[in-house]
């Protein structure tokens, strides 16, 4: 009988060739045939066969070093750091840093007044608490943006879709489900308002085209003719967009 | 006729519905056929023998979606098609295949069918026209997505959405429990279930309970918020508001219905017609109040 062989994780530091030292998750996956190493925004991953020793593994990591620090760099969210209460001074929102100040109140929000943001928090609020609060913001955010741009777009669809949802997505922008709920990234509403509304005209697209036929970029262009830019600026910035929000929420 | 749940959606109030009567007509219920295991499609809503697939008081629109449902317990054909395998199992001295069963279970489904006992069942609903809102006697996503589907069947092209809060209800919620000042004509019920901002985290359900308090404080002090929340309008109507945006526990108070109850009337319908105004005329008053206070998005391009 086969023995069942579970996925174990544990990380690595490793030294980069500018002093700086990273933390790499070490995945022995069973079903793994060969060393991998991949970044994503959620930090490098060094992917072994069960079999693998640790120094082939150390050995693999020193010979792509540099690799990575490249890729890394690309995943780099700037300046912005995780959530703290009372340190954080500003939180990105469609595509620019706006001031937040820190107060007490009675329970845990995030809104905004007309000096910027304010988190209200209480004295017990934990992280899970103030990422929740975080997260309510943006949606709200997104929400508004999605009440201004959908309206506009319902004429001439064939139905509109049955809800929108916002989900922190790994890789994806949006999509479109069989029974035509559309899932957005709340990561958009830090991204610039055209970018974002080009992902919700792309989705909305898909139900007249479920596909990306050349029927489907025509309905696209007819609907967003500056689809292009959007697309590029995905391809340069998107991956930082997706990051920050990772970084915020924790 | 009032409703005891509300699930809301919006659709441009410029939408032309002039037609709504006859197009209503063209999809009405038809009876459920021996051989189908649902019919849905529109009924008079004040009851099937009576005229009219609508009744308009002012921007308010009555409708009804009726529908009439086979009932056939899947353990009784499961339980039927045991005993038929057992037979033929005894006669040909070996286990009938996959392809045998699916034969013999089909077979059964249609034997079994035309036998079934039929319920009938009815979900109302108000357009209201002014604001352009749709509110669908149900707390189910689903079955509210069913009227607005046989709307959209009937009428061509029903642009309708689920509401869209442009702020988190959750946190609109927790604050009017934590002292925010309500909308004008809004006081808290006694009735709220606070939840841990964590995933699976903690879930306190509260009832006959003062949520102005200290013990409800101290759950929001350690984080938790409030997706449900029960209360009154006017003293005319109460609710419990959930995070969904989905009214549950909908009740027309004392304070409303005395109204009905001075005046006689004649016959049911024009019974049904007095609790239709009023209840039209509460649901128009409770979105007035909701639609600011939850930012809730219009449909207009």
């Amino acid at each position: 009988m086969q023995r069942f062989r579970s996925i174990e994780r544990d990380s690595v530091e490793l030294a980069l060739s500018d002093g700086r030292t990273v933390l790499v998750t070490r995945v022995r996956d069973p079903r793994a045939r060969r060393l991998k190493l991949c970044v994503d925004e959620r930090g490098a991953r060094l992917t072994m066969p069960p079999r693998a020793s640790a120094v082939s593994g150390k050995r693999f990591l020193d010979d792509n070093r540099e690799w990575l620090a490249m890729q890394l760099a690309r995943y780099a969210t700037g300046s912005v750091l995780p959530l703290r209460p009372g340190a954080t001074e500003a939180l990105p929102l469609r595509a620019q840093l706006l001031p937040l100040r820190w107060s007490e109140g009675r329970y845990t929000r995030l809104h905004r007044d007309d000096d910027g943001l304010v988190f209200t928090i209480t004295a017990r609020a934990g992280e899970a608490t103030l990422s929740r609060a975080l997260r309510d913001f943006y949606e709200g955010e997104a929400r508004a943006d999605l009440g201004r741009w959908l309206p506009r777009y319902l004429a001439t669809l064939p139905r509109p879709p049955r809800r929108v949802r916002f989900k922190v997505m790994s890789s994806q922008w949006g999509s479109l489900a069989p029974d035509d709920s559309v899932a957005l990234d709340l990561s958009l509403v830090l991204a610039r308002p055209s970018a974002f509304e080009y992902v919700l005209v792309h989705e909305l697209c898909h139900l007249l085209q479920p596909d990306h036929s050349r029927a489907f970029w025509r309905e696209v262009e007819d609907r967003f003719p500056g689809w292009r830019d959007e697309r590029d600026w995905f391809h340069v910035h998107g991956r930082q967009v997706k990051a920050t929000l990772r970084t915020l929420l924790g | 006729m009032f409703f005891r749940n509300l699930t809301l959606f919006r659709f441009s109030p410029s939408l032309d519905l002039s037609d709504l009567e006859s197009r209503l007509a063209t999809a009405a219920l038809k009876p459920v056929g021996p051989m189908e295991l649902s019919s849905r499609g529109f009924i008079p809503p004040f009851g099937r023998d009576s005229e009219g697939f609508s009744h308009q008081v002012g921007k308010a629109v009555w409708l009804s979606v009726g529908s009439e449902e086979r009932l056939l317990p899947g353990a009784v054909v499961n339980d039927l098609l045991q005993k038929k395998l057992a037979e033929l199992e005894r006669k040909e001295g070996r286990r009938p295949g996959g392809r045998t069963r699916k034969r013999l279970k089909e077979d059964l489904v249609q034997e079994l069918l035309p036998r079934a006992f039929v319920r009938p069942g009815r979900t109302d609903a108000i357009l209201d026209l002014g604001h352009g809102v749709l509110a669908v006697d149900t707390a189910s996503r689903r079955q509210a997505e069913h009227v607005v589907g046989a709307l959209r069947d009937a009428l061509g092209s029903f642009p309708a959405l689920p509401l869209n809060a442009e702020v988190a209800p959750r946190a609109v919620l927790t604050g009017w429990i934590a002292g925010d000042p309500l909308p004008e004509g809004v006081v808290l019920g006694d009735e709220c279930e606070l939840r841990d901002a964590a995933d699976k985290g903690a879930v306190v359900k509260c009832q006959r309970q003062e949520l102005a308090g200290e013990e409800i404080g101290k759950h929001l002090e350690s984080g938790k918020q409030v997706a449900r929340l029960a209360l009154t309008l006017d003293d005319h109507v109460s609710f419990v508001l959930g995070e969904d945006l989905v009214l549950r526990k909908f009740r027309i108070l004392d304070g409303a219905a005395d109204a009905l109850e001075s005046t006689e009337r004649e016959d049911l319908r024009a019974e049904l017609d007095a609790r239709f105004t009023l209840m039209a005329g509460e649901l128009e008053r409770l979105f007035s109040v909701l639609e600011p206070a939850l930012r809730l998005s219009k449909v207009e391009a």
